[in-house]
């Protein structure tokens, strides 16, 4: 189909779930009503980073009026985890991290379920608190998994037991040592970016019933429920078909709510008392201490170049804080060892990328994986390498840039890419060598620059999987399990279908995730959907016009090859007045001559999995396979003003463009990329978890974890699309969700080199760190 | 101590039973049944439980629900019950929400500015949503939806 | 979760009554927008909570006279829409806009600011430069406290079990004045003052300065003061009596901010204080509300 051809696809159009969100008809989860017989859990959460359970008494607790059951580490011996089963239910032997839930109460009212939580008596044993990946990696650091060499994980992670290392991603390519002796210049240094929090207006909130015929049923507000179905399902040996997960609008996700979180306990709290339906959500401060956070990234950069501005030779050494938990983090370090070279071609390279266990909160996805924390390393050492040189650190990336073809660290070819298009069309955007002027003498304005690429991080066998559904008034419902997180999935699936059944947006639903009844998706994470659920819904749909094909020819007796589909209806080349709309047969088939019929309800299938990935590769080079299915790039820039005496950084303009291959959704997909900059924005200016001594969150609130509002986002935005076609892409389609947010760190990091010559190596870049680089205060921290 | 409460909720007279430290916010969602208030963060700092009181902007988190004796309360189930207003209208045409979690508190408070004020310039939109934390959005399209309903109606339905 | 009572006054001897009975187990409720989330957060546990908003009397703002009246229930937006305070109060409504967010102002009273007395209380600077005193109620009568005399201690005022703050006056003034108020937060959206410094100055070139969230309490830098009295700011006066008002603070470091920076900051927002409330006075502009950070 050439793009010309298309009605639906590439065309801007009211969201399909936009009616019920703007009238506050979409449910989510907790907006769902479970009658009298709910029953509530609050959770005790440990006061110690790290310490030994002695003992656990809950005998005053169970005894408390109202109380239905109370659940301990004894109840769930089973480890459970994504990729590395490292995490318990609750802990019998230790905890890990101040929140970790140590035992729930089961009450017939949230007040009630609190009162007798605190009645639960727990002795402890405290052990020396890890806060410190560099700490945590060194060969006296106490054990925090003592029994890593136990834990079940999958065959393409690396735990070095005896350590507090989870996984080494380790990438060998060429001579990097040869390579540094040949360089004309070189430039080593470390940054560091602290752990942040997904911060979703929607904390997680999870509702289990194990029904008295045996069977687990959950509504999650969750980005992965078949993932979910299946650890639970494993977690508490049952069988896949008696676990139902039904998922409602998630209000935010961001990676947050991948995985299994905080259901495992919903999940176990309902085993205890079948027949009734047990809530329980997440207040904000659990949703900030006990949800997976960003990893804390230590980062080693050494970067040796040509003085013709050739980048010759990478030393990346990435040191993870995964928290207390590798189980999904693992996952993080491994892709981002993978490409931790950013989107340039660089013939010698050297990642080794730890995950390293500390007595933090779990850490997990979030929006961008790994990426915009080895970015904003990667991406302030390539202006400073290009500065030392006399070159315009624009002309250096263009100079370095990958190109379709070049081989990545790991060995595969680089397929299409729009990433020199998306610079050019950047430094455009956003006046690149035109200065910034300001007439305020308090004030000075910069502008900075960055690139991006990612892959989604996925296993090799994920895989994607729809049904189209019609109806008797040729309507469609289209059963997936890819979750509406916001990011415009449901509309993008909807135009896919409209555009092979040409019908129009307003006779398609797409479906919200039920596990019993919508087929099979991996996860709705790594801006994958739209490029693998959009591939199974597009096959979907063309199985069911070669249904709809089959069923005209057979009745009418005409070639399947002269029919085509137009507005709801089938026509024919070779005949102008043929004409059947889908609701005269797409149920009850065609009436034949002698009364019979012919064909009956048309329903498509279709599924997706990249058949050419594979996570087989030498674990001491990283060589050999074929980790990643594509990658998006882009490009993002910045123009701020700094308040010179206060030190307060104010974004006044930015430009981002990515080469989404094909944007289904032009108007979503610059939805994301305003939002993912604004997400990006707040942590680069605003954003961090703050722990004292003993490992507890002291800003768990919005008081003192500021997200950006209306007054601190740039007034000016420009999202700009690149459409360089993914060739396995629906429609030429690759995601694009994540990597709006990936360059807006370090973007702005070289913005304020540019405007003041100071370079900071941790966001956020707070006024205080600005007025303190500049020698005007000395803080001893 | 129970006490039966009576107060105004989106036009009709209500009746319920509370405890003295129930919020607002917790008795229209799971007595009442009125779910567009949402819970985000229980204490006043991002806007997703916002309802009207009185015609004002509130947040129902951080209101014990017995406050509300003998006044109105009026939740996006109310804003709308005649049918989609011009902003909601505006909303949807603009696509300015995504995982749509912020958007009845938006939309409420947007309706108190512009009842008071049909015609209010950007910078007074932008402050007066300033209480609103959207984690998804850029903010742009939610600011631009509502500055295209203060510059073309009058007499609209706000 | 703390349970409670909940009782309603509907008049002043009513609520001083129940407060007295109740003692230290009491709280007293306005708009509720920090007393809440102290409830939640078990920094208070009350027995009783008293909720003053059905006392008429607390609803009043008007001119009395020499003096503007701010009732206990007013809140920041009835402030802030209020053409008496806009046309002769010019800093409290500056100060005003800059109280949490839009719906937090349609609850929050000035009253129930002061009374909190955080440290960062943003209504306090602009209250002390504008010589307010605080109404307090008991059983036994009336009393005044000038507002310098009312914060004691982080969360702590001079207000004892059984008494109320009935309200707030702010003496008018006949001639021209400048004022202004600012307050440097972590960004522009709702925060907590990192420093907040108010200044006043009027046409026979007496000075007043406060700041915010720089000390356990709300503070006047009267020496500060006393060294501006009689001149015309310029450069070089503010950076010689930087120093001597910044002798007034002692601030502290805290996740919002260390107290070097505090400490420097508070000497940049003192200056941009004096130049915007001279300029003010000499009606220079810039407008009140528009932002000076």
């Amino acid at each position: 189909m050439k793009d010309s051809d298309l009605k639906y696809v590439g065309k801007d159009a009211i969201r399909i779930d936009g009616l019920e969100k703007i009238t506050g008809a979409a449910n989510y989860t907790d907006d769902v009503d479970f009658g009298a017989s709910m029953f509530y859990v609050a959770v005790l959460e440990s006061p110690y980073a790290h310490a030994n359970i002695k003992s656990i008494d809950t005998i005053e607790a169970e005894k408390y009026p109202g109380v239905r059951g109370v659940l301990s580490g004894k109840d769930f011996p089973e480890r459970f985890g994504l990729y590395l089963k490292d995490n318990a239910v609750f802990p019998s032997d230790r905890v890990r991290y101040v929140g970790q839930h140590v035992a729930a109460v089961i009450a017939v009212s949230e007040d009630i379920a609190q009162e007798a939580v605190k009645l639960i008596k727990v002795e402890y044993e405290p052990l020396p608190v890890l806060q410190s990946p560099l700490e945590a990696i060194k060969e006296d650091a106490i054990l925090i998994h003592p029994e890593l060499d136990k834990y079940e994980v999958v065959p393409w992670l690396y735990p070095q037991p005896g350590t507090n290392i989870a996984h080494v991603r380790k990438i060998r390519k060429g001579d990097v040592e040869k390579a540094f002796e040949e360089a004309d210049y070189i430039l080593e240094d470390w940054y560091e970016v602290p752990h942040v929090v997904h911060a979703p207006m929607e904390p997680h909130t999870s509702i289990a019933i194990y029904t008295l015929d045996g069977r687990l049923m959950m509504w999650n507000s969750t980005q992965s429920p078949h993932t979910q179905r299946n650890i639970i399902a494993n977690s508490f040996k049952l069988s896949h078909k008696d676990v139902r997960i039904i998922a409602e609008y998630v209000g935010g996700g961001f990676g947050g709510k991948a995985g299994v979180n905080m259901e495992v306990i919903a999940a176990a709290a309902a085993m205890k008392v079948p027949g009734h339906p047990v809530k329980l959500r997440y207040t904000r401060k659990q949703e900030f201490q006990n949800t997976s956070q960003r990893q804390e990234l230590h980062a080693y950069v050494k970067m040796g170049v040509k003085n013709d501005g050739t980048i010759i030779a990478l030393k990346h050494q990435l040191y993870w804080d995964v928290g207390a938990s590798a189980e999904y983090g693992s996952n993080v370090v491994n892709a981002t060892g993978f490409s931790a070279t950013g989107p340039y071609r660089i013939p010698n390279v050297w990642i080794d990328s730890f995950a390293v266990y500390t007595n933090r909160p779990p850490c997990g996805a979030y929006r961008g994986f790994g990426y915009s924390e080895f970015h904003f390393g990667i991406e302030s050492h390539i202006d400073r390498v290009a500065k030392a040189i006399g070159m315009d650190p624009v002309e250096f990336r263009k100079k370095n840039a990958i190109r379709q073809g070049d081989r990545v660290a790991y060995g595969v070819e680089m397929g299409p890419t729009g990433i020199h298009e998306c610079i050019e069309k950047v430094t455009e955007s956003i006046e690149w060598g035109k200065e910034s002027k300001t007439t305020d003498p308090n004030k000075v304005r910069a502008k900075g620059l960055a690139c991006v690429w990612k892959a989604p991080a996925m296993p090799a066998n994920e895989s994607s999987a729809a049904f189209i559904k019609f109806s008797e008034d040729g309507s469609i419902n289209i059963l997936v399990s890819g979750m509406e997180l916001g990011q415009g999935f449901m509309t993008a699936m909807a135009k896919i279908a409209a555009e092979e059944l040409s019908l129009p947006l307003a006779k398609i639903r797409v479906e919200l995730p039920d596990t019993d009844r919508n087929p099979y998706e991996w996860q709705t994470v790594a801006s994958h959907v739209t490029w693998s659920c959009g591939n199974a819904v597009r096959r979907a749909a063309v199985d069911a016009r070669n249904q709809i094909f089959k069923t005209i020819s057979e009745a009418y007796y005409v070639e399947e090859a002269n029919l085509y589909l137009e507005d709801g209806k089938v026509k024919c080349y070779t005949d102008p007045s043929f004409e059947i709309p889908f609701e005269k047969f797409v149920i009850n088939g065609i009436e034949m001559p002698d009364g019979t019929f012919r064909g009956g309800p048309i329903l498509g299938r279709g599924i997706y999995m990249p058949e050419f990935t594979s996570a087989k590769v030498n674990p001491e080079t990283g060589q050999g396979g074929h980790p990643n299915v594509h990658y998006t790039t882009g490009a993002g820039a910045v123009e701020i003003e700094i308040d010179k005496e206060t030190g307060r950084v104010k974004v006044l303009r930015m430009a981002e463009a990515f080469d989404a291959g094909k944007a289904i959704n032009p108007d979503l997909v610059k939805g994301q990329i305003e939002g993912g900059f604004t997400q990006g924005l707040g942590t680069a200016l605003y954003e961090e978890v703050y722990f004292d001594k003993e490992g507890r969150v002291i800003n768990s609130n919005f008081t003192d974890y500021k997200i950006p509002t209306t007054l601190d986002v740039p007034e000016e935005m420009h999202p700009i699309i690149v459409e360089v076609p993914q060739p396995d892409g629906p429609f030429g389609a690759r995601g694009v969700g994540e990597h709006t947010m990936i360059p807006v760190m370090p973007a702005i990091a070289n913005a304020i080199e540019n405007a003041l010559g100071i370079r900071l190596k941790k966001p956020p870049f707070t006024a205080e760190k600005i007025v303190a680089e500049l020698g005007k205060i000395l803080i001893n921290k | 101590m129970k006490k039966e409460i009576t107060f105004t909720l989106n036009g009709f007279e209500t009746h319920v039973e509370v405890e003295p430290h129930e919020k607002l916010l917790d008795v229209l969602r799971d007595k009442l049944g009125v779910k567009s208030p949402k819970y985000g963060c229980g204490r006043g700092e991002c806007g997703a439980c916002t309802v009207l009181l009185n015609g004002k902007s509130v947040r129902s988190c951080i209101i014990y629900a017995i406050e509300v004796e003998g006044l109105e309360i009026e939740t996006l189930e109310g804003i709308e019950r005649d049918g989609l207003t011009d902003l909601q209208k505006s909303f949807l045409e603009h696509n300015s929400f995504q995982c749509g979690f912020c958007a009845p508190g938006i939309i409420v408070t947007t309706t108190e500015l512009l009842r008071n004020n049909p015609h209010p310039d950007k910078n007074e939109v932008k402050e007066v949503l300033s209480g609103h934390l959207c984690r998804c959005t850029g903010y742009n399209i939610v600011v631009d939806a509502i500055m295209d309903v203060s510059k073309d109606k009058v007499g609209g339905k706000i | 979760m703390q349970k409670f009572e909940y009782l309603k006054p509907l008049s002043e001897d009513e609520a001083i009554s129940l407060l007295e009975k109740y003692g230290a187990s009491a709280k007293a409720l306005l708009g509720g927008t920090d007393l809440a989330v102290m409830i939640d957060d078990e920094m208070v546990t009350p027995k009783v909570v008293i909720d003053l908003k059905g006392i008429s009397n607390l609803m009043r703002l008007e001119l009395r006279g020499e003096y503007l009246y701010i009732g206990a229930g007013i809140t920041f937006n009835e402030l802030i829409a209020s053409k008496i305070v806009k046309d002769h109060f010019p800093l409290l409504w500056e100060t005003s806009r800059s109280v949490g967010s839009f719906g937090i102002r349609n609850r929050a009273t000035l009253v129930g600011n002061i009374c909190s007395a955080v440290p960062s209380a943003d209504s306090a600077p602009a209250l002390l430069v504008l010589n307010s005193s605080v109404e307090i109620r008991a059983k036994e009568g009336v009393r005044e406290v000038p507002i310098d005399k009312f914060f004691v201690g982080p969360r702590k005022t001079v207000i004892q079990t059984g008494e109320i703050v009935t309200g707030i006056k702010i003496p008018l003034e006949r001639g021209e004045t400048g004022a202004s108020y600012i307050k440097l937060g972590r960004y522009d959206g709702e925060d907590l003052a990192q420093v907040g410094v108010a200044s006043y100055v009027n046409s026979d070139k007496v000075y007043r300065i406060a700041f915010g969230a720089v000390a356990p309490i709300p503070v006047r830098a009267y020496e500060a003061e006393e060294y501006l009295k009689g001149k015309d700011v310029d450069e070089d006066l503010i950076e010689e009596v930087k120093p001597i008002a910044l002798k007034a603070i002692s601030p502290i470091s805290d996740m919002r901010a260390s107290k070097e920076y505090r400490l420097y900051v508070s000497g940049v927002l003192l200056k941009r204080s004096l130049f915007a409330s001279s300029r003010r006075l000499k009606k220079l502009g810039p407008a009140y509300g528009e932002h000076l950070v």
